[in-house]
Order: C-alpha cells, then sequence, then structure tokens
C-alpha cells in the first residue's frame, strides 16, 4: 500500500499549480455553459412566463465567474496535502468497476470490493470474503426480494433471473 | 390539537415502532463510525425508504438524524476522534475524562444532555413549526423567492470551506439543478439530446456520491492514522453533583442548539461550538475546560442534539433546509411527492405531528440504547476500514442505481463521488452543493412566478416589505460577517493605543 512520507506534502506558499488551476477550470467550465445557454430556444412574450429559460443560468454564471475571481484574490486555493497514491490507485479501481459492469453488475461490485480492500492493506481471507461475497450477496437479495429490485442482466444476475 | 392527537397514535402502529428501534441502533452505529455522519446516513438510506409509506419513511430518516447525530460523541469520548464533525467539541473535554478514567461519566451526560437537548427542541420543534407555517401561509412568489435566496446565501457560513468557497459550490449545485426541461417553459437545457438528462439529474445519486462516495476517498488519504481505544467498564448515569454543576449548561445549550438549528443552513456542528464556548463562557471554573470538564461535554452535546429538532423548522415549514441532513431529508420528502412548506400544516397536518413525536421517541430511544449500548457500539470503532468503506460503496452504488433502476444514476454518483472528493480536497464544502441542488429549482420557480406576477418590473419587489426583509437579511448574510471582521479591525488599534 502507497505510504505518505513528510518529504511529499507540498509547499504552502500559495504558489502551487492548482491555485491559478482551478479558477481558470470554473471560469472555463462557466463560460463554455454560458456559451451553451445561448443556445436554448427563445420563448415568444406570451411563453416565456416572466424570464427566458437562459436569463436565470446567464445570470448565475456571470456570478459564478465574479465570484471565482474574487476567490483568486481574496481566498485561493490551498492545498493541505499532497494527493496520495492509495487515493490515485482508488479512482483508478472506479473505472476497473465501471468497465466491468459491462459483465455483470454485481460481479463488478464484488471484484471491486475485495480489489478495494486488498488495495487498502487488508490480507485476511476471510474479511475479503466478507466483503467480496458476503456484503454484495446480502445487499443484493435484500433488494431484490425485499425491495423488488431488477438488476441489469449479466453473468451472474442471469443465472437468478433465469 | 386533532392533528397533534392522530400524530401521536399513528406512532402506536408496530411496524413504525420498529422500524424507527431498527433506524435508532442504525444511526447510533453510524454516528459511531469515523467518516460516517448523518448526513452520509440518510443520503445511504433514502433508496431503501423509496418502498415505504411516506411517514415510516421520513421517520426513519429523521431517527438516523437525531441518533447519528449524538452517536458521535461515543468515538470522541473514547477515541478521541469525533464520529461526525458537531461531536468535534466533545472531544475537548471528552477524551481526557475518558484518559483519567472517567469514560463512562463522560458518556452518561453526554446521553442524558443529548436527549434533553433533542426533546427541548421537538417541543419548539412543535410550537415554532407551525406558527412559522402560518406565517409563511400568505407568502406570494416574491417573498419566498426572497426568503430561498436568504436560505441560499447562508450557505455561506456551512461546511468546512470558505464563504466564498461555499457560495461557489451552492452556485454549481444551482446550476446542475438547471440541466433538463425547463419546469416554467418546457425548453431544454444541458441535455445534449441525452435521454437521460431530460429529467435532470437527481438529488438522490448526487447526494449518495457527494457524501458516500467522496469521504471513501478522503478516507484512502488516512489509512496510515492509527486510533486507540480507551476502554470502558460501564456507562454511568451522571450523579446528582453533576446535574447540579450542568443543569444551567444543559439548558442554555439546548435553547442555543435550537436557535442555531432553525437559521437555515445553520446545523449541529455550529451549534455545538457556540454551545461549548458558551459553557466555557458562563463557568465557574472556564480553566477546567479543555482538560475534562464535564460541563463542556454537556454544553457540546445538549446542543448539537437541540439543532437537529431545529433544524426541522425551517425545513418542514418553509421548505429551506436547516442543515446539511435536513437538506437529504428535505430531497426525501421531494422524492416521496410531498411539498414541505406551509401547507404541509394544513394539508398534511397529521404527517408533520407523526415526524414530530417520532422524533421525540427517538431521543427517548437513544437514552435507553446510549445507556445501555454505548460499550458495545464503542467497538464498532474497531471495524477495519478496509471492510468498512468497500461495503459502503457497494451499498451507495446499489442504492444509486435502486431509485430508478438505472445506470445513469450510478455512474452520477460515481462521478459526484470524484467531483465531491476534489472539491473537498480544494477546499469547497459538497454540503453547499448538495442545497443548492435542492433549492436551485425552486429559487428558479419562484422567480420566474415572480417576475409574472410583478408584470416584469423586478426592482418592485422592494416595495414588498417582507420581501425587502429577507432580501435584507441576505445581504447581511452575505456581507455581514466582512464588513463586522473589517469594523473589529479599525476598531482594535485605537483601543490598544489607549484611545
Amino acid at each position: 500500500m502507497p505510504q505518505q512520507s513528510k518529504q511529499d506534502l507540498p509547499k504552502q506558499d500559495g504558489r502551487s499549480f492548482e491555485r491559478w488551476f482551478i479558477p481558470v477550470l470554473i471560469i472555463a467550465f462557466c463560460m463554455v455553459a454560458f456559451w451553451l445557454t445561448t443556445t436554448f430556444k427563445t420563448m415568444p412574450p406570451i411563453l416565456k412566463r416572466g424570464i427566458q429559460p437562459s436569463d436565470f443560468p446567464q445570470l448565475l454564471l456571470g456570478l459564478l465567474i465574479l465570484l471565482t475571481l474574487f476567490m483568486v484574490w481574496k481566498d485561493p486555493i490551498r492545498i493541505k496535502e499532497r494527493m496520495q497514491g492509495s487515493t490515485w490507485g482508488t479512482i483508478a479501481l472506479f473505472a476497473v468497476f465501471a468497465a466491468t459492469t459491462a459483465i455483470d453488475f454485481f460481479l463488478a461490485l464484488a471484484i471491486f470490493a475485495v480489489a478495494m480492500a486488498a488495495y487498502w492493506g487488508e490480507r485476511r481471507l476471510s474479511l475479503l470474503a466478507l466483503v467480496g461475497l458476503v456484503v454484495p450477496g446480502a445487499i443484493f437479495f435484500i433488494f431484490d426480494q425485499v425491495f423488488e429490485i431488477r438488476f441489469p442482466r449479466g453473468l451472474l444476475t442471469n443465472l437468478w433471473y433465469g | 390539537m386533532e392533528a397533534l392527537l392522530n400524530g401521536l397514535i399513528s406512532l402506536t402502529d408496530p411496524y413504525l415502532l420498529l422500524l424507527l428501534l431498527i433506524a435508532t441502533i442504525g444511526g447510533v452505529f453510524i454516528g459511531a463510525l469515523p467518516g460516517l455522519n448523518a448526513t452520509t446516513g440518510a443520503a445511504l438510506l433514502l433508496p431503501f425508504t423509496l418502498t415505504m409509506e411516506p411517514m415510516p419513511a421520513i421517520a426513519t430518516m429523521t431517527a438516523i438524524y437525531c441518533s447519528a447525530t449524538f452517536a458521535g460523541a461515543i468515538t470522541a469520548i473514547l477515541i478521541n476522534t469525533p464520529g461526525t464533525a458537531a461531536s468535534a467539541t466533545t472531544c475537548l473535554d471528552g477524551y481526557p475524562m475518558a484518559q483519567r478514567g472517567e469514560a463512562g461519566r463522560a458518556l452518561g451526560m453526554a446521553v442524558v444532555s443529548s436527549t434533553f437537548g433533542g426533546i427541548f427542541s421537538v417541543l419548539c420543534l412543535m410550537l415554532a413549526a407551525p406558527l412559522l407555517a402560518r406565517a409563511a401561509y400568505n407568502f406570494s412568489p416574491p417573498e419566498y423567492f426572497a426568503l430561498t435566496l436568504f436560505g441560499l446565501s447562508m450557505l455561506a457560513s456551512i461546511g468546512d470551506g470558505s464563504a466564498l468557497k461555499n457560495l461557489i459550490a451552492g452556485g454549481l449545485g444551482i446550476l446542475i439543478a438547471m440541466i433538463g426541461v425547463d419546469n416554467l417553459t418546457s425548453v431544454e437545457r444541458f441535455t445534449f439530446g441525452s435521454y437521460e438528462l431530460y429529467e435532470g439529474i437527481g438529488f438522490v445519486p448526487v447526494m449518495i456520491g457527494v457524501f458516500g462516495i467522496s469521504e471513501l476517498l478522503v478516507q484512502s488519504q488516512q489509512l496510515h492514522i492509527k486510533r486507540e481505544t480507551i476502554r470502558m467498564k460501564s456507562v454511568e448515569l451522571p450523579g446528582r453533583k453533576d446535574y447540579r454543576k450542568t443543569w444551567r449548561t444543559i439548558l442554555r445549550s439546548s435553547g442555543i442548539g435550537t436557535f442555531i438549528g432553525i437559521l437555515p443552513a445553520e446545523g449541529a456542528t455550529v451549534a455545538s461550538m457556540i454551545g461549548y464556548n458558551e459553557a466555557k463562557r458562563w463557568s465557574r471554573n472556564p480553566d477546567e475546560f479543555g482538560k475534562g470538564a464535564i460541563e463542556g461535554v454537556a454544553g457540546s452535546e445538549a446542543a448539537n442534539n437541540a439543532a437537529t429538532g431545529g433544524a426541522m423548522v425551517p425545513t418542514l415549514a418553509l421548505g429551506i433546509p436547516g442543515s446539511a441532513t435536513a437538506a437529504v431529508i428535505l430531497a426525501g420528502l421531494m422524492v416521496h411527492g410531498l411539498r414541505p412548506g406551509p401547507a404541509m400544516f394544513t394539508e398534511q397536518a397529521d404527517f408533520a405531528y407523526a415526524i414530530f413525536w417520532s422524533m421525540m421517541l427517538v431521543n427517548i430511544l437513544f437514552l435507553i440504547i446510549g445507556l445501555r449500548g454505548a460499550k458495545i457500539f464503542a467497538r464498532v470503532t474497531l471495524i477495519p476500514v478496509q471492510v468498512l468503506w468497500p461495503s459502503v460503496f457497494v451499498f451507495s452504488i446499489v442504492g444509486a442505481y435502486a431509485l430508478d433502476q438505472s445506470m445513469f444514476d450510478v455512474w452520477v454518483a460515481l462521478g459526484s463521488g470524484v467531483i465531491g472528493y476534489f472539491m473537498r480536497r480544494y477546499g469547497f464544502s459538497v454540503v453547499p452543493l448538495a442545497i443548492g441542488l435542492i433549492l436551485g429549482g425552486m429559487l428558479e420557480q419562484r422567480l420566474g412566478q415572480s417576475m409574472v406576477m410583478l408584470d416584469e418590473k423586478w426592482w418592485l419587489m422592494f416595495s414588498r416589505p417582507l420581501t425587502l426583509l429577507f432580501l435584507v437579511l441576505t445581504a447581511l448574510a452575505l456581507f455581514g460577517p466582512a464588513l463586522w471582521g473589517r469594523l473589529v479591525k479599525r476598531r482594535a488599534p485605537l483601543e490598544s493605543s489607549g484611545e
């Protein structure tokens, strides 16, 4: 499991990459969204019900851009600690989960749960079996039998649904 | 009066009583686990409640709210890690008490003061919510618009982010609420021709993502932390001497907590901080605070549990969430097709009072469960994170799917979790995002209705006294703290120079 050392901590001088990257990202996002609002249909006066569909989002996006600019000046982004490998690894496992749902939803959940527990440092087989088999199995049966939820068909669920 | 009695009678249903008992135990379990809190618990539970009738569904969520808020004290006292943010101040005196062998006494005081605070606030809720609803019954769209804006302005001061970042996060939440077909004009917005986006992004998967999955990623940063649990023989009820020392504090903190809870968007965390500070300020022995003062535990715990009842006042009476968990409960009410607001106390008064009575019952239940079972619940902290969080993930994903039986909601929950994690990492709280998402649609709708009513002359809003009052309060909530800070800064040098 990845470990963090004190040397990994970033400098706290506020000159970090994120200080500028995050506001730029928010402003760029708002500008793209603003452009999208200009493509919304405009209603004739009799149907517009007080405001046009684009009015409120445009007002909001303008405000968000202003607030973000103000944030750069008054309250810049500061990072408390460097992101650890374990977090990146967990996000990568999310991607693996998303990919394996194509085979079977519950198989993907079971694989993810075992992989995550093992990645986070669990080595006891009994506990890995608990998170990989018992927990998804129990949740499946509760939702299937009690709440009557139908899950997406796949390799394992086909065996159950027939 | 009839509604009050009908509400009480509905609690005689054995199914509901059993559900409340299970939810209370579940809530204590959730609150005792570091990383999980009432908000996450309610968000994860929400999909489970969809197959229930509205009354048991909302009662279950409020039971989780009340009991998880109390249970944060268990880990705060025993392992110096608050189970919920609202119990952070309980650590300050609870843990030193536990270190000197008084864990049982500290927990006993936490249980008693939490119960008192909770019951006090529910009584206030029973009195205040109908009055507030009656006052708001004749509100027109401009008043509602200004009130919703005021509720949103309070976002600036909640969560763990700064005011500016909270407002940005709230704005992003409102923007997400714009996705889908516009309620007023039926025009598609930000749908990109996607069928799934046509009805917008649901609150439930977003909440599961930002509260549950983002916390999982936060926990992945803390795998190296080892917690030491202090052993405890049993939970003791506080003695007469303890009551004599703390009754004023409990009463004061209950009042503070209820008041803070009533303020839109302010929740148990702020209440516990103020409750603790006031306990210290009024104490005969302020020097003992931080070293194991029982008044510290009482002040913090009475206030944070009193805030739960307080937070339900604006949630039910006005449809404005009083806290992050109340926002999830509000989402639950909406998902069940209920419309929180003044009409609830005329059209569904029995339902509203049944919720109040169930909250009262939960407060009594966790007194019993807390005293009898704290020793057992303390052991849940021993569950390895490697087992707990993969299970939470499975639960979150299945919950997100179950709402509409849609894989799209699963991707929304996953995406919201990752975005929520990065927001938290860069200092943006996810609570305003969730509240913005809930109130965003309402805000736009009320603005549109106001514009129709005022013949598109928006400036006429300022000619309506109540609208003006809410707009002034909004301005004060947004700019007041900064102006006050400047005023204090300017006065400080004068005072120090003796002028």
